[in-house]
């Protein structure tokens, strides 16, 4: 095909293999996308058949939503602590199944298993959990930490989602750093033990650095994920205790369809994307350089 | 290389063709729908997208019984999605070019729908309904909405326990201020019970309890639409609003002899009907929605009430003896993507509910609705419904608030709720209310 001449020849060659994909990926995102950023200089409220031009009134609103940086700030706060957590605990699981342990493939199903539980049933499965099963325990075993409600509490509220969301991803990491550590050559390892180097030497000085390629796809994804979390936030906590809880995409969603000021909702949606899209392009970017070869 | 390209242009024209026909499909299958119509004896299908997610159970099984009469239409009844608001879901539905033939909105979403929805000005219920019913609902002389239900709230009452508390037959008009009901709160609690549990739900708190304070500013409800356009203008100090402070001032009493005083946002809301029913407290600050949910759990053989929310000391005070209700759910009918003949089958389903025994008996003794139709001489079949009659027969009945900006109750629930975990004081709840309503769009 390659050796077809002309433009025309060329271009409908490519036509007929990515023809289908590229008229799905125009319809279902480009235009969506373009769509959302001109529906951002509107004052569209979401329903009204007709809407009028704003201008960058929208934008100017965005910055004065305190509302809007305060769940922005928690969101960081929330990804800081979701991020690692999930990607220690991930590792550590790989680490302890790829030990040659008896059952450990059924482990590893067990552990994978919560992602493929929808966030939103999760997320009432655990309110379940938090609300009744913890209560009751603590109330029996008289701990007075657990004897009441963690959703009631602010503070109780925010590490409640952290739990949930580092036991639903934990498990996928696992899986990516379990494949990243098999991958890791043996023959290295082994002359580095006839070389006299002890467990946690090997693991930082051949484990790790081999392994970043791992880190890299594993913290991408739950950076990615922990900012546009939203199912298990709105099952979990609704974003309480009174608003306490609520992150920043569901802030944005209850802009757009609660208060009904579509415009700036999606303003807001776009000014989100351009933070995570910054923040993730800076990590790969910087991780990538960590990249050595074995 | 010859052949291949043949090869290539015929898939190339087959996959223009498949998108071609895929889009002639639509057209015609909607097309279709009409001349099906005309010729009656065909099935049409209709959906109602239903908001009170107490009775969709009732609703399938009405819909079942509508179309047991009437053959050729089916009526899919889908709920919307718990924790959402009905204009979030239909508004996602609009968009999605899939709207349903029906949907129960709130009085104040109407208007936003008003150019996507039918005018039901002709339809021979506007004569029968209440006074005042499709007020709310009327723009530009027309009215685009079903009023659905009247609901009322305040303090339901486990007639049991009060009984036993005051030792005698309760009088519910004996409670006309503050003091009355923190009285009736210890002497339930001396005899053995909890007095009340508030759930702490924010459209409750958001929705109900608040917004006592401003129905009670004033009889008038031309006085009240302007006190709440003083808010809104930031010419209103709540800190020193006397209804405020008094309805503020029986929160009080209430968070006092809560029986979550402990960890006051736990609770949920089927805890409210378990502990009214089962008699382990007294009072319940709920609406009369929740009888479907409290009957799971009775005790009191059937004998509960309202209690109106007392806002001072002054028996004569507005509020203190009124029950607040009002028409609080409305169906509307989609014009944009329905075809005329759901349309009719969407409006013969609305005359069915109110004027054939079935659909009466569907809204009254199986939803519990109390139907906003004079017509409809059924008394309501559960003792909250019956009680709020009582109370709007007396005219003893203060307007409920329907026109409250969209996210008016979360983000006002949410100050209420800080407020009941005593994470804010009353200055700050005030200025916070303020705040909101001087941003509000």
């Amino acid at each position: 095909m390659i050796t077809e001449k002309g433009v025309w020849n060329r271009l409908r060659s490519r036509l007929l293999f990515t023809g289908p994909t590229l008229f799905a990926f125009l319809t279902v995102m480009i235009v969506p996308f373009f769509y959302g950023i001109y529906l951002t200089f509107t004052n569209w409220d979401g329903i009204s058949t007709t809407h009028t031009l704003v201008g960058f009134k929208n934008y100017g609103a965005v910055f004065k939503d305190t509302e809007f940086w305060k769940s922005f700030g928690l969101t960081l706060k929330y990804v800081l602590f979701t991020v690692i957590l999930i990607n220690v605990i991930a590792f550590l699981l790989a680490y302890v199944l790829t030990k040659g342990l008896k059952g450990q493939s059924f482990f590893r199903a067990g552990f994978f298993l919560p992602n493929l539980v929808g966030g939103i049933v999760l997320g009432f499965i655990w309110q379940f959990i938090f609300n009744n099963v913890v209560v009751y325990l603590g109330q029996k075993a008289a701990i007075p930490l657990l004897s009441a409600s963690w959703l009631s509490d602010p503070d109780k509220a925010f590490w409640s989602l952290v739990i949930v969301t580092v036991w639903q991803y934990a498990g996928y990491m696992m899986v990516i750093y379990v494949a990243g550590l098999m991958g890791v050559p043996n023959d290295i390892l082994e002359a580095a033990s006839i070389d006299g180097a002890n467990g946690w030497t090997k693991m930082r000085k051949m484990i790790l650095p081999l392994m970043v390629p791992s880190f890299i796809v594993c913290i991408f994804l739950s950076l990615q994920r922990g900012f546009m979390v939203y199912d298990v936030n709105v099952a979990l906590t609704q974003g309480g205790p009174f608003k306490s809880t609520e992150l920043v995409s569901m802030h944005v969603y209850e802009k757009a369809f609660l208060a009904r000021d579509y415009g700036l909702g999606q303003a807001e949606a776009f000014v989100l994307f351009l933070l995570v899209a910054g923040i993730t392009l800076l990590q790969v970017y910087f991780s990538k350089k960590m990249e050595v070869d074995a | 290389m010859k052949r291949f390209k043949g090869i290539q242009l015929l898939v190339l024209s087959l996959l223009v063709v498949m998108i071609v026909s895929a889009c002639g499909n639509s057209a015609s299958s909607s097309n279709q729908g009409s001349s099906e119509g005309s010729n009656s004896g065909k099935d049409v299908k209709i959906t109602l997208l239903n908001s009170k997610g107490e009775i969709q159970q009732q609703l399938e099984e009405a819909a079942k019984a509508f179309h047991e009469d009437n053959p050729n239409i089916t009526l899919e009844v889908q709920a919307v999605p718990n924790g959402g608001s009905p204009f979030e879901r239909a508004s996602a539905l609009y968009a999605a070019g899939n709207p349903p033939t029906m949907i129960m909105l709130d009085t104040g979403d109407v208007e936003k729908f008003k150019d996507r929805i039918l005018d039901l000005s002709g339809e021979k219920w506007n004569q029968d309904a209440v006074a005042n019913a499709t007020d709310f609902t009327t723009f530009e002389g027309k009215n685009y909405a079903f009023p659905f239900a009247i609901e009322g709230y305040g303090f339901i009452y486990n007639k049991a326990v009060v009984d036993k508390a005051v030792g005698g037959n309760f009088d519910p008009s004996t409670i006309k201020t503050t003091n009355d009901l923190e009285n009736l709160f210890k002497q339930i609690e001396a005899s053995g019970k909890k007095a009340l549990v508030i759930s702490p739900m924010d459209w409750s708190l958001g929705a109900h309890y608040l917004p006592l304070a401003y129905a009670g500013q004033n009889k008038d409800m031309a006085e009240v639409n302007k006190f709440i356009d003083a808010l809104k203008a930031g010419q209103v100090d709540l800190a020193s609003n006397k209804v405020f402070n008094g309805l503020m001032d029986t929160f009080d009493v209430m968070m006092k002899h809560n029986i979550d005083s402990a960890s006051p946002l736990s609770g949920q809301y089927e805890r409210g009907a378990e502990l009214l029913g089962k008699g382990e407290v007294g009072i319940w600050f709920m609406g009369n929605w929740a009888w479907p949910q409290i009957s799971g759990y009775d005790t009191a053989n059937k004998q509960y009430g309202f209690l109106p929310v007392p806002i001072s000391n002054n028996p004569d005070d507005y509020g203190n003896q009124e029950i607040s209700s009002a028409v609080s759910k409305r169906i509307v009918i989609d014009k944009e993507k329905s075809t005329p003949e759901q349309q009719a089958a969407a409006k013969k389903f609305l005359n069915w509910l109110v004027y054939e025994q079935k659909g009466q008996d569907f809204l009254v003794n199986k939803m519990n609705i109390i139907p906003a139709f004079k017509n409809i001489t059924l008394p309501a079949a559960d003792p909250l419904g019956k009680s709020i009659q009582d109370y709007i027969a007396k005219g003893k009945s203060e307007q409920s608030m329907s026109l409250l900006p969209a996210d008016h109750w979360k983000q006002v629930g949410a100050s209420m709720q800080k407020y009941l975990a005593k994470a804010s004081d009353r200055a700050t709840l005030a200025k916070e209310i303020q705040d909101y309503w001087k941003n509000v769009k």
